[in-house]
């Protein structure tokens, strides 16, 4: 399992920019308003690089595998329910647990939420719709641990229902693949001001962030994948960004944090 | 993609739907004499407020304590779509244009109590009240602008054309001739402008942005200057989706 980045192409993470949360914002909101790429588009994105990833930490087959997908209220939860998707899919066995109730979760999540149901996918809220004994046990059967709780917009220390699933996931010491930022660690300066996870791997979106790659989110994040979620180069340059070209061997890339 | 028109109505079907705000607006003292002039009762943890096969016309409003709403999934189990608090509005929603939540059964968390409104009771409550019709008014437009966006979106390509038109139509009614082009002396917000010809902002921006590339207009100080109303006509002609 410890070669799952090697089967991909490897970029130094020296060679690509990173972008800070504010910047990351920027880029979201321009993808969105000036090249009318929608939230639904990015979250398909990455939620497909996200199964894939997950095939690959789990040795490159996915039927008959068990993965709990661990979905938060916001736009990164959308994209765990995306990969829960296309994971079913390709053969896994999922269980998506939700840490708040569906209808406080945004409106792209929701969409995706309803897709899952109408698919016939086991989906329930941590806090409401499992004793604690049911949540560890369907933590502790699983092979791989999703984490789409928070995502890169999150601030401060976990609170209320997202700290308690967050603190499920961790005490459980599964194996867990992040979904751009291991959930509670800021992705600025790598610090985790609260509960966070602990990732076996991070697949980080669009640009890394700089807090995964050095201080202590780098041992958090653990090995570091870099998923195309199609924004165009113009508007990387309307920010002064050189991004170069990244994707032009494979859509995802296992970043190589030592040269 | 799916189509978003049929994701809403996949949602709708879920039952993935918001709350009312029928009594904002309301004095403490107010919503307390509606308690009064309502059926009432009380409950305790875990009893079952609301199911599928209930009565449809009936409102039921929470007075005190918290009340989880929850479907079943398809493997049997229950899914919390959210936990309401007093003041919160359950049940069938008919009379505010909007369907009872499909398949969504309510049980009180803790104990609690339930204000019940029939349709008869809610009319007499709007003519004591207006203010509660006033929010259901703007409950209903909330509902119709999001339904106009999303008809919107499924007719994406008729965007530009509708911008078009609007802006001519503008233009005409408070256009002013400069060396720029013709200034429409109305500051509107792109929030406003999105608003008239049923889109989002941001596909709104998304389009003026466009025109903007292809010379049409410029935006300056909120003001949008038409450089070349002959294309813009051409554009708000055309018939091609």
């Amino acid at each position: 399992m410890t070669d799952a980045g090697a089967r991909l192409p490897a970029l130094a993470a020296s060679s690509i920019p990173t972008v800070t949360v504010d910047r990351m914002v920027e880029v979201d909101r321009l993808a969105i308003e000036e090249y009318g790429i929608t939230l639904l588009q990015m979250m398909e994105q990455a939620g497909s690089h996200l199964a894939e990833v997950a095939r690959l930490e789990l040795g490159g087959d996915l039927r008959g595998r068990s993965v709990v997908v661990a979905v938060g209220p916001g736009n990164n939860g959308g994209g765990g329910l995306v990969a829960a998707r296309h994971l079913m899919n390709r053969g896994a066995g999922v269980r998506v647990v939700l840490a708040r109730p569906a209808l406080r979760m945004t409106d792209a999540d929701r969409h995706q939420l309803a897709t899952l149901l109408a698919m016939g996918m086991s989906c329930c809220v941590a806090t409401y719709d499992l004793s604690d004994e049911e949540l560890e046990a369907a933590l502790a059967k699983a092979d791989l641990v999703v984490d789409a709780v928070l995502g890169y917009r999150a601030e401060g220390a976990p609170h209320g229902e997202v700290e308690r699933l967050i603190g499920f996931i961790v005490r459980s010491g599964r194996p867990v693949l992040s979904l751009d930022v291991p959930s509670g660690l800021n992705p600025d300066t790598g610090e985790t001001p609260g509960w966070a996870i602990s990732a076996q791997a991070t697949l980080t979106l669009a640009l890394p962030k700089p807090g995964l790659l050095e201080g202590p989110g780098v041992e958090r994040s653990g090995r570091l994948y870099l998923g195309d979620i199609g924004l165009p180069d113009v508007l990387y340059h309307r920010l002064g960004i050189e991004v170069g070209r990244p994707f032009a061997g494979s859509r995802i890339v296992a970043l190589d944090r030592t040269t | 993609m799916t189509a978003p028109g049929q994701s809403r109505s996949l949602s709708e079907k879920l039952g993935l739907l918001g709350e009312v705000q029928l009594f904002a607006g309301l004095s403490e003292a107010d919503i307390e004499a509606i308690g009064h002039a309502t059926t009432m009762t009380r409950c305790v943890r875990g009893q079952q407020i609301l199911s599928p096969d209930d009565p449809s016309d009936r409102i039921h409003i929470i007075k005190k304590g918290r009340v989880r709403v929850y479907r079943m999934t398809p493997d049997g189990k229950q899914l919390t779509l959210d936990i309401y608090e007093k003041g919160t509005i359950l049940g069938d929603m008919s009379l505010l244009g909007q369907d009872r939540l499909p398949e969504a059964y309510a049980e009180a968390i803790g104990d609690g109590v339930i204000c019940t409104i029939t349709p008869d009771e809610l009319r007499r409550l709007i003519e004591r009240y207006p203010i509660i019709g006033v929010n259901v008014i703007r409950h209903l437009s909330k509902r119709l602008q999001a339904a106009e966006r999303e008809l919107e979106a499924m007719a994406y390509q008729r965007v530009d054309q509708r911008l078009a038109r609007k802006l001519l139509d503008l233009a005409q009614r408070f256009g002013v001739s400069s060396e720029r082009g013709t200034v429409i002396e109305a500051r509107l917000t792109q929030q406003e402008l999105a608003e008239m010809i049923g889109t989002t902002r941001e596909t709104l921006a998304h389009t003026l942005a466009d025109f903007r590339r292809r010379g049409f207009l410029e935006t300056v100080h909120h003001q949008v200057v038409i450089r070349d109303a002959e294309r813009l006509a051409e554009v708000a002609a055309s018939d091609d989706l």
